[in-house]
């Protein structure tokens, strides 16, 4: 376990991030405090759509679905579009539930929940997806 | 992450050891009881478990059955999602998210109930032993009472002590020895 934590570790350290990748290339006149690039909502959610259009298994899914949903910001109606399809792909029925749970954490208010699901109704009901509200009416 | 990591690095040496039924990779259930899938591959024959009421049954199943349960939920969800019941749904969904395994709820209902009426009464144990010592303790010096502290203060002026500063001093607004009430 303890050299499995190291070795991560190690590659994680290894790897260069596309941060640095970018800073190398730039003239060393550049300000290196203020030079971190930054990634607009729009190419956001272009990078998680075809992250879950290539997604090819459940893990790979989730995974997505961890990363997108760790940002401070509630995905665009189209990249939850392309997660729902994802987990149709790999068969993945409870997932799909998920996404529109972790919508509902990210939201700040209900009616922008409510917005988020008017605008993928058509979505559910073309894959006969129900919330989890609706399958636990009770709590 | 690192846990992340971890699971994915724990799944890998299964995937190729194990029969080509158990090549899906899953956050969910790899990370809950990576042991279950090692011992699943010579269970599949094992008798279906009803899946109407899995979230009271789930606690108690062994892991052979958990892994039909898994194996049949699986097959279920490669149907068209729509002919799903919602049993299916509820099962599906309760297995993969529901509150076992890394998602046991902390706390229980009741709980804080519990919580209050434990801290109501060690404050209420707090309160009596200090009542009880006051009620064994000896009465407070016969000093500590407003007529001796107003003498002491008559004595103090007579005596002109501290005339710079203090109680014989011009202006003095303070209490000088006073402090009983």
């Amino acid at each position: 376990m303890r050299a499995q934590i190291v070795s991560s570790v190690l590659r994680t350290a290894a790897r260069p991030s596309v941060v640095a990748r970018g800073a190398r290339a730039v003239p060393f006149a550049a300000r290196a405090s203020s030079s971190h690039a930054e990634e607009t909502f729009e190419s956001f959610t272009e990078r998680y759509v075809n992250f879950f259009k290539t997604a090819e298994d459940l893990f790979e899914v989730q995974r997505g679905l961890n990363n997108c949903f760790a940002h401070d910001l509630v995905p665009a109606p189209s990249v939850v579009e392309a997660a729902v399809r994802a987990a149709r792909r790999v068969n993945d029925y409870a997932t799909a539930v998920r996404v529109f749970e972790g919508v509902k954490e990210k939201v700040e208010n209900k009616s922008q929940y409510e917005a988020y699901l008017q605008e993928l109704k058509p979505l559910r009901e073309e894959l006969g997806l129900t919330l989890k509200e609706e399958l636990y009416t009770s709590s | 992450m690192q846990a992340l990591r971890l699971a994915r690095s724990a799944a890998t040496p299964l995937r190729s050891t194990t029969s080509a039924a158990l090549t899906r990779r899953c956050l969910a259930t790899a990370t809950a009881n990576p042991v279950e899938v090692v011992s699943s591959s010579t269970s599949a024959t094992a008798a279906p478990v009803p899946l109407s009421n899995i979230e009271a049954l789930w606690g108690k199943l062994t892991p052979e059955e958990k892994q039909t349960v898994h194996e049949q939920l699986e097959t279920i969800q490669q149907k068209d999602w729509k002919e799903l019941s919602l049993e299916e749904k509820k099962a599906a969904y309760y297995v993969a998210f529901g509150p076992h395994g890394p998602r046991t709820p902390v706390s229980q209902p009741g709980d804080n109930l519990k919580i209050f009426a434990i801290t109501a009464a060690l404050v209420g144990v707090a309160g009596a032993i200090y009542l009880g010592i006051k009620s064994i303790s000896p009465a407070p010096p016969k000093t500590m009472t407003r007529e001796w502290q107003e003498a002491s203060n008559e004595r103090a002026l007579e005596a002109k002590i501290e005339p710079m500063t203090g109680i014989s001093s011009e202006g003095y607004k303070g209490k000088g020895f006073v402090q009983s009430k």
